[in-house]
């Protein structure tokens, strides 16, 4: 692969946590199939970085490549500023999609398998478990065979023995697969107080809630090249456009308001709607004048959900174009 | 060393809970204590016939598990992705080969020990005379268990388990016919025909008084050069795999 044909994000920057250049994966020699073709990415330290796609996208071959699961047909891969070889990944935390351990194992034995794999002594994990197992959920489940664990059991167990080592960087491949919706909850904080605590996480995620309510940048993936990337506000923020919610008694907004509204949606007596910029303050007059109160004024911003339909539909019509 | 320790470790942990190793295991001892109940033979060669007639039990049994705990062992954890947290870590291709080699030989060893404790035991009481040579024939098959091991070990890293076991029970074929096929020491392929005979020592065993230990380090040599050999070819073809 030239130079030239590398993508390389803008944001790149000099101390990264991880950073892809260039990665592509060909199976079946140089005329088979590309599940990867040119992902470069760039994850800041102490942030939350998503990376989103369609199946197939490419996104498990690239962390798998990262993670040297698989061998890249090309690219470069830094950890910690690291070539992302065995060594360094001693300071890496790595949960697999749809985690599997061995049913005869216990919660204890996994953790502590893992912990000497990390270099972390079995006194260390021996103390640490308890805490991580209640972190995760698993409160006093320590000595049960993973036999007797649930989908969602073996999801947690999976993100305890990732975090057993106190990584400074955690990679989770769909962790809130398996979970209710009690458990997706306990993910998504779980995932805030790492970041808060200083640990990187890389989220691969099919939940674009997930993904919304939690990351502070996104690398979005399509059919093995990156497709989309920046902050979720970049991202999501509609140019030019305010969200105004606003309640009242009326059965109808005030005409002058209804001709500069679009995207409405309405629930009892209240509204939601966004309006242009420039016509922020004359709406929010003539709200105020008919006796609406008015309960938030924001930048207009679209779902991931939207945006990511747009985003893949755009690069289906330029395929067709094209 | 450390994490191939560990990943070694965790092999032993899961196989010793299989509950096909047990009945295995259960199966041959019951059978191994039950050899001097056979009907009885000349007077003087008991003790022979009891020594080979165990041997070839345990000889049996220690392939059979050899098979059951190698044969799977990787192909599964690959389909299951349990590699995969494993070698995300600081832990190289080579490490988890040969650990998951080393947790495979560990167990069989234990489960060496285990029939030798019988059989020495039960030919003492039944034929009251220790029979100490009885062990040099438990560590020669369980080399040749280890190395069989071994060769399931770094075969199943490249293709699937029923072609391992297929291959496994040739390989055994194939290195214990040297002598029918080549007639004998005097041929030039003797040599570099790949041999398991080292290992077959049966026979000084059952009817004489052992080997003696420049054989014992000779059978030594000859089981590291196997299993350095195979797990060198499984670490090489493991390490080029996508996973």
């Amino acid at each position: 692969m030239s130079t030239a044909e590398v993508h390389v994000p803008a944001a790149e920057g000099a101390h990264a946590a991880i950073r892809i250049r260039g990665a592509a994966k060909r199976y079946g020699g140089p005329r088979g199939f590309a599940a990867v073709s040119d992902v470069s990415l760039v994850v800041a330290p102490g942030t939350i970085h998503g990376l989103l796609g369609p199946n197939g996208a490419g996104k498990t071959t690239t962390l798998k490549m990262l993670l040297g699961l698989v061998r890249p047909t090309a690219g470069e891969f830094e950890i910690l500023g690291e070539p992302a070889g065995p060594a360094v990944r001693a300071r890496l935390g790595f949960l697999p999609e749809q985690p599997y351990f061995s049913p005869l194992l216990t919660a204890l034995e996994v953790l502590l398998l893992a912990g000497r794999l990390s270099g972390v002594p079995d006194a260390a994990v021996r103390e640490r478990s308890p805490g991580l197992l209640a972190h995760v959920g698993l409160e006093g489940r320590g000595n049960t065979r993973l036999a007797k664990y649930s989908r969602g059991m073996l999801q947690r167990i999976g993100i305890a023995q990732a975090l057993v080592a106190a990584p400074e960087v955690v990679v989770l491949d769909e962790p809130a697969s398996g979970l209710d919706p009690v458990g997706q909850r306990d993910i998504r904080n779980l995932m805030l107080s790492l970041a808060a605590e200083g640990t990187t996480v890389l989220l691969s995620s099919h939940q674009l809630s997930e993904v919304e309510a939690v990351c502070d940048e996104v690398t979005i993936l399509n059919r093995g090249t990156v497709a989309a990337e920046g902050s979720i506000d970049d991202l999501l923020n509609v140019a030019g456009r305010t969200s105004i919610r606003a309640r009242g008694a009326a059965t109808a907004l005030p005409a002058d308001v209804q001709s500069l509204m679009e995207d409405v949606a309405v629930s009892g007596n209240v509204w939601v709607f966004a309006v242009p910029d420039s016509a922020v303050r004359a709406v929010v007059d003539s709200l105020d004048d008919g006796g609406w109160a008015i309960e938030s004024v924001v930048p207009k911003r679209s779902s991931l959900e939207e945006y990511f339909a747009t985003l893949l539909d755009d690069e289906a019509l330029r395929e067709v174009s094209a | 060393m450390y994490r191939t320790w560990a990943i070694a470790r965790a092999v032993v942990a899961d196989a010793i809970r299989r509950r096909i190793v047990w009945v295995v295991a259960l199966f041959s001892l019951v059978l191994a204590a039950a050899i001097p109940s056979l009907p009885s033979y000349g007077v003087g060669v008991e003790g022979a016939v009891y020594r080979e007639i165990a041997l070839a039990l345990i000889y049996v049994a220690m392939i059979v598990l050899a098979l059951v705990l190698s044969v799977t062992r990787i192909p599964g954890e690959v389909e299951r992705r349990t590699v995969y947290p494993v070698l995300a870590r600081d832990v190289s291709r080579w490490q988890y080969v040969v650990g998951t080699w080393l947790g495979i030989a560990l167990t069989l060893l234990a489960a060496a020990v285990a029939f030798g404790l019988i059989v020495f035991g039960v030919g003492w009481v039944v034929y009251d005379a220790p029979m100490f040579q009885l062990w040099q024939g438990v560590l020669a098959i369980w080399m040749e268990a280890a190395v069989v091991a071994a060769f399931c070990v770094a075969v199943s890293t490249m293709t699937l388990p029923a072609v391992v076991a297929v291959a496994a029970l040739a390989f055994l074929f194939i290195a214990h016919v040297r002598a029918d096929l080549l007639g004998g020491p005097g041929h030039p392929l003797w040599y570099a025909y790949p041999s398991l005979d080292a290992f077959n020592i049966i026979a000084p065993v059952a009817h004489g008084s052992g080997v003696d230990a420049l054989y014992l380090g000779v059978m030594t040599l000859v089981f590291l050069g196997w299993a350095g050999a195979l797990l060198v070819l499984g670490s090489a073809a493991f390490s080029r795999k996508d996973l």
